[in-house]
């Protein structure tokens, strides 16, 4: 399993940590907001697939977006979903 | 430019302004706002910073003098908010802010959008200054004192461009906020809903006279985002934005009243990223 981390704000309860399967970084996002439908809109376009200009870390790294694709989360790590303009 | 004199004041918002926050029908969480506290005490040298943020024309004027092409013109795409949410768009930059075609030259006494970090700090240095530090633009907005807005502590939405004022009916909840904007996408499109800049002085004007402090346009500062306490409990990924992030102040014409106060803090990626809502002012050595 992994952890994620998101904003407090993108669903009613405040929750900001969840777990999901580990894996290919953009599988995992996309688990993952389909598990959690509240934050479809955040985390993935129309097609489906992961928005680039929400910044991910995996663990304290920050992951540029044309690397995303081939990232892959190892069990235990921790994902930290960061929106391009964080708190407000 | 206003000259601001030097002073030692207390930076961020005292544990009241967060209870005040937690009584108001919001319904954002009380760690979603902790970066703004504890207060610190900052000294600053005499410095001079924009009455108004910078318009699109001249910014206009600084591409024509030097040729420069900002981020988003570079990318071929700008972000906007439409009807369903942010949007990466073909063909939105600071001429064009909703797309293709919704370029105006009644635009040209607005401030300029689509600004990244390395657009405003550009801009910044051909004009031979400096965008403001996170201190320096919370000073200018509120004075030693602590206000919650530029004009004191009692809301009203006839002296800042906020969503609030464009909505008819109140907005508190984001579902509320997204009846509004959808309304406003149906029949403009996703166009930025900025005012000409000084159209709230000067009743909303700060202490020192600097105007749309509150709303209209995100401000980039210099400031590399850090907490004000490492102790400070707050969001994680906000956290996480620390030491990476720039800050960004004053809030915009999408936010409500509690993202336009002068302690409010937001943390933008600076590597390129913008939106329709992002501009900037510029300070200078006094």
């Amino acid at each position: 399993m992994v952890r994620i981390q998101v904003p407090s704000v993108w669903n009613p309860e405040g929750r900001t940590d969840f777990e999901a399967d580990e894996g290919p970084l953009p599988e995992v996002i996309r688990r993952f907001a389909e598990a959690y439908p509240v934050m479809r809109r955040r985390l993935l376009d129309a097609a489906g697939e992961p928005l680039l200009y929400v910044n991910v870390c995996v663990g304290d790294e920050l992951i540029p977006r044309h690397l995303r694709r081939d990232t892959v989360v190892p069990a235990g790590a921790t994902v930290t979903i960061i929106a391009p303009m964080a708190g407000g | 430019m206003l000259l601001i004199p030097g002073a030692l004041f207390d930076q961020g918002s005292p544990p009241a302004a967060l209870d005040w926050l937690m009584s108001q029908d919001q319904p954002l969480p009380r760690i979603w706002f902790a970066d703004e506290t504890p207060q610190r005490p900052v000294a600053l040298a005499p410095y001079r910073i924009d009455r108004y943020p910078v318009t699109v024309a001249r910014f206009r004027a600084f591409v024509q003098a030097t040729g420069f092409r900002t981020d988003a013109e570079d990318r071929g795409f700008g972000l906007v908010y439409d009807e369903h949410g942010w949007i990466e768009r073909s063909g939105v930059h600071w001429q064009e802010p909703g797309g293709p075609g919704t370029g105006s030259v009644a635009a040209d006494n607005h401030p300029v959008v689509h600004m990244s970090w390395r657009d405003a700090s550009a801009y910044a240095q051909w004009a031979g200054k400096r965008l403001p530090t996170e201190p320096e633009w919370e000073y200018a907005a509120r004075g030693a004192e602590f206000r919650l807005w530029p004009w004191g502590d009692d809301w009203d939405d006839k002296r800042a461009n906020t969503a609030e004022l464009h909505a008819t009916n109140g907005l508190t909840t984001l579902e509320a906020w997204q009846q509004w904007w959808q309304t406003v996408c149906r029949r403009d499109g996703p166009l930025p809903q900025t005012t000409a800049v000084g159209s709230f002085s000067p009743q909303g004007d700060s202490p020192f006279g600097c105007a749309d402090m509150a709303g209209n346009v995100y401000e980039w500062t210099s400031t590399l985002s850090q907490l004000y306490d490492e102790a400070t409990v707050c969001d994680p990924t906000v956290r996480k934005a620390m030491g990476t992030y720039r800050v960004i102040r004053g809030g915009s014409w999408m936010n409500l009243r509690y993202q336009v106060r002068c302690s409010e803090r937001m943390h933008g990626d600076p590597l390129g990223w913008s939106s329709f809502a992002h501009g900037f002012r510029c300070a200078q050595d006094a």
